[in-house]
């Protein structure tokens, strides 16, 4: 038995009311992947990265979980298991898969995680294509660390510019990790940019190393 | 995806590239970042005593687009009013280069940096209102 639209609606389920199966158009319950009554594999839901994986938005996640439930449910829609069904169904696979490598890659990764609950929190963080920031201490920092990159002549030198960096961004991920607990999202759209800023330089100074040949 | 020679010239002869000092009275100095990619641009412009910008200097870590707007813009606005430097445009620094459109985010970036560093420029200029604007006693 489908559960009522409204009782649904209230968990915030993206898909409210029961769809029809795609093979044998009995209904579907909102979210299930299997169809009840022919077993046909749905189409992936439209829900949000942290319900893919029945987690509750939050930043401080362990990625061993993360990855334990990875890994399960791309057991459970991997392609291969359907190689044998029909077209659509292997499509659907293909989809389930993908919608969960794109989670992954999201709730596995502390910047993008953190991005993404500001932007599920209706508070995307600074990013758009047009915009520029004019933060000044955020510039410096980034315009200082870039030219001491710059200037830097050995790998040692990279090395050391590097492990700064890391240290700092350890310190974003608690910074973050509080803000978000608090609930305040200016401070953690603050600290996300920092983050991004952080990270470009991560790999800017990754590239200048093997470049320096160490 | 092919660039444009002019984009591909300003980014391998990158003109006006350096510093100049933050602290001279003359000197403008716009920093500003495009946060979708981590990049950081700093432009500076030094100001004739006759309101015209005599030299303009740039240093971009970013990729290769926003490296020949800076250097682009640094051109433009030697020999040109305040007034004249703030009015251009990304839309012009785009054409010129030939942008492709995922790349048009470094014009905006440039346009920025020179409305800053004029911004910059005339605060040091601008009458010391918090000390003056004393309210007249009667």
């Amino acid at each position: 038995m489908v559960e009522s639209g409204t009782s649904l609606e209230a968990k915030g389920v993206a898909h409210p009311l029961p769809q029809a199966c795609w093979s044998c158009r009995g209904p579907v319950a909102s979210g299930a992947a299997f169809c009840a009554t022919c077993r046909a594999l749905q189409p992936p839901a439209e829900i949000d990265h942290f319900r893919r994986f029945d987690l509750s938005p939050a930043f401080d996640l362990q990625r061993a979980e993360v990855e334990r439930r990875y890994f399960a449910l791309q057991r459970q829609f991997h392609p291969d298991r359907f190689a044998g069904k029909s077209a659509t169904e292997r499509l659907h696979s293909v989809q389930h898969a993908t919608a969960l490598n794109q989670a992954f890659g999201v709730l596995a990764d502390p910047l993008l995680r953190a991005e993404y609950l500001l932007q599920l929190s209706g508070r995307p963080v600074a990013g758009g294509e047009a915009e520029t920031v004019a933060d000044p201490e955020l510039l410096l920092e980034a315009m200082a660390l870039r030219e001491e990159l710059a200037e830097a002549e050995d790998a040692s030198a990279v090395a050391a510019l590097l492990a700064k960096t890391e240290a700092m961004i350890g310190e974003i991920e608690v910074a973050l990790s509080g803000a978000f607990a608090s609930g305040d999202l200016a401070a953690a759209a603050g600290l996300a940019l920092r983050f991004r800023y952080m990270r470009k330089f991560v790999e800017e100074a990754t590239r200048r190393r093997r470049q320096i040949g160490a | 995806m092919a660039y444009s020679e002019k984009l591909i010239d300003h980014y391998e002869n990158p003109r006006n590239v350096g510093s100049l000092d933050k602290g001279d009275a003359d000197v403008g100095t716009g920093l500003v970042g495009a946060p979708a990619c981590g990049d950081v641009m700093k432009l500076q412009i030094k100001v004739g005593a006759d309101g015209i910008i005599e030299d303009a200097k740039f240093k971009t870590f970013g990729c290769g687009s926003a490296i020949a707007s800076s250097s682009l813009v640094t051109e433009w606005v030697k020999g040109k009013t305040l007034d004249e430097a703030g009015a251009i445009r990304n839309t012009e620094i785009a054409e010129h280069l030939a942008l492709p459109p995922v790349k048009i985010h470094c014009s905006v970036l440039a346009e920025d940096a020179i409305k800053a560093a004029i911004a910059d420029y005339r605060a040091k200029h601008a009458p010391a209102e918090d000390a003056s604007a004393e309210p007249q006693v009667a």
